[in-house]
């Protein structure tokens, strides 16, 4: 990179240095370096600058209102507050029994419950609060909760599974040692989650790392978020896709959420050999239908690995369940009933 | 014999080629200060934020974000004006280098703040080259 001509290397070594103006060529060299640094650092920081600001704009969460109860599919329950696991941050939810055939009420089966992206734990586009009204009509109990920053829950950064993982676990620790919303039912025998599109990438890592979820099922869920962020952040942003990097880099540096380290698709195989049921709309143009055959691939690398898959031909982004109604019900209580065990409070 | 030849000739072009080595050196040196400091400042902005994160974490996410971001912000401003300072500090020692005739440091810290000119854009360049996967 440095050449010395010989003349100056002896006007170095032998000549003493000579006191006088530095020549115009000096002058010019030095200006040119200034330039080109003030240019870069302008650039560079310019850059940080839109990412930070993409960073706050991708935080914003906008909360869904809860508009209904349980109450208004003839169920009983409770308000129930827990704290995720780790950061503490409190969550609100319901805990909803489940309605055995002779009337009575069990806890002894236990659905964890996980909305989407945007939405809470009734959010009406899905049918999620149907769903769970179905599910506890079959004998099923309900723990249904607002992730982190939606809903009645604590306000938090969007973090698409990244934190919300924490939040199934503060889930799977209420269960097993919160105060009991029904303290006469008793403490959950088994514990199974179902979620969906966030709600089952988030199940997905959650159950990834606590063995007490027995089995899961995940409808619509991406095996990794950041191809989403690059194709949103752009579109919502209309800046050109070069500044999506800084974005991320940004939000991490803000608010402490890796997204890209935010991939189902490396830990699924950790939850053999438990069940686990992948279900996916054809017609899903947010997450699309790959996004299940990536991740039941890599379920399935496991060695003990038991993996359904459900491809629902004409159901959009989580429309499976509005799409197949009953069947997806009837399919999902004998999965969960094969996973769980059928329950024995009645007998 | 040849080795008492080969021993004048070489001992005198030694001396000013390690002198050469020893300008270049301190030039680099100095030239990388800026770029050294930048690093260490944008590092602490970054571990500062962090931190500030976790001290408000218990007043809820509105004040946590708030207090990041201005952290982060004023970390980065800070760690801008020492870089320039530094810059300048170091453009005046080249300039008084050149005034004195010692070429080779001035030329060899002038050579290491172009290449610092370089390494500042890699982000954004990085940014711009490498590819991307957006889902369809």
């Amino acid at each position: 990179m440095l050449k010395q001509t010989p003349s100056s290397t002896a006007s170095t070594a032998s000549a003493p240095p000579v006191k006088g103006k530095p020549g115009k060529a000096d002058r010019r060299w030095r200006r040119f370096v200034a330039v080109l640094l003030a240019l870069a650092t302008v650039l560079t920081m310019s850059y940080a600058a839109v990412g930070i600001y993409i960073a706050t704009q991708v935080e914003v969460m906008p909360r869904m209102p809860l508009t209904t109860t349980p109450a208004s599919f003839g169920l009983q329950y409770k308000d129930v507050t827990f704290p995720s696991r780790g950061d503490g941050l409190q969550l609100k939810g319901w805990f909803i029994p489940g309605v055995l055939p002779n009337g009575h009420l069990t806890s002894q089966r236990t659905i964890i419950v996980l909305h989407g992206n945007v939405a809470n734990r009734a959010d009406s586009g899905p049918g999620i609060l149907r769903f769970s009204s179905d599910l506890a009509h079959r004998g099923f109990a309900i723990l249904a909760f607002d992730f982190r920053g939606a809903g009645e829950s604590a306000d938090a950064p969007r973090s698409l599974s990244y934190l919300e993982q924490y939040d199934a676990l503060g889930a799977v620790d209420f269960l097993r040692s919160g105060t009991l919303p029904y303290p006469e039912l008793g403490r959950p025998h088994a514990i199974a989650g179902w979620g969906l599109s966030l709600g089952g990438a988030t199940l997905i890592r959650a159950a990834s790392q606590e063995p007490a979820i027995q089995a899961i099922v995940s409808d619509c869920a991406f095996a990794d978020a950041l191809p989403i962020l690059e194709r949103e952040i752009p579109k919502g942003g209309h800046l050109p896709a070069a500044f999506t990097p800084g974005g991320l880099v940004a939000y991490q540096a803000l608010y402490g959420v890796n997204f890209y380290d935010d991939r189902p698709v490396d830990v699924i195989a950790s939850i053999a050999p438990r069940p686990i049921l992948l279900i996916h709309g054809t017609l899903d143009d947010y997450t699309v239908p790959s996004n299940m055959a990536t991740l039941a691939v890599a379920a399935r690398s496991a060695p003990n690995a038991n993996v359904q898959t459900w491809l629902v031909p004409g159901a959009k982004h989580a429309g499976s369940y509005n799409v197949e109604g009953k069947v997806y019900v009837d399919r999902l209580v004998a999965f969960y009933t094969a996973a769980l065990g059928p329950d024995t409070s009645g007998s | 014999m040849s080795t008492h030849s080969i021993n004048e000739t070489s001992v005198p072009a030694q001396e000013p080629s390690s002198q050469l080595r020893g300008s270049v050196k301190r030039g680099v040196w100095t030239g990388l200060i800026p770029l050294a400091l930048l690093a260490v400042f944008v590092a602490i902005a970054l571990v500062t934020t962090a931190i500030a994160r976790q001290l408000v974490a218990d007043s809820g996410f509105a004040v946590q974000g708030q207090v990041a971001l201005i952290n982060l912000a004023a970390g980065l401003i800070l760690a801008i004006a020492v870089f320039a300072v530094a810059v300048w500090r170091v453009l005046r020692r080249v300039a008084l280098w050149q005034q004195i005739g010692e070429s080779v440091q001035a030329k060899a810290t002038l050579w290491t703040l172009t290449a610092t000119a370089l390494i500042i854009v890699v982000p954004v360049l990085l940014a711009v080259l490498l590819p991307q996967s957006p889902a369809p």
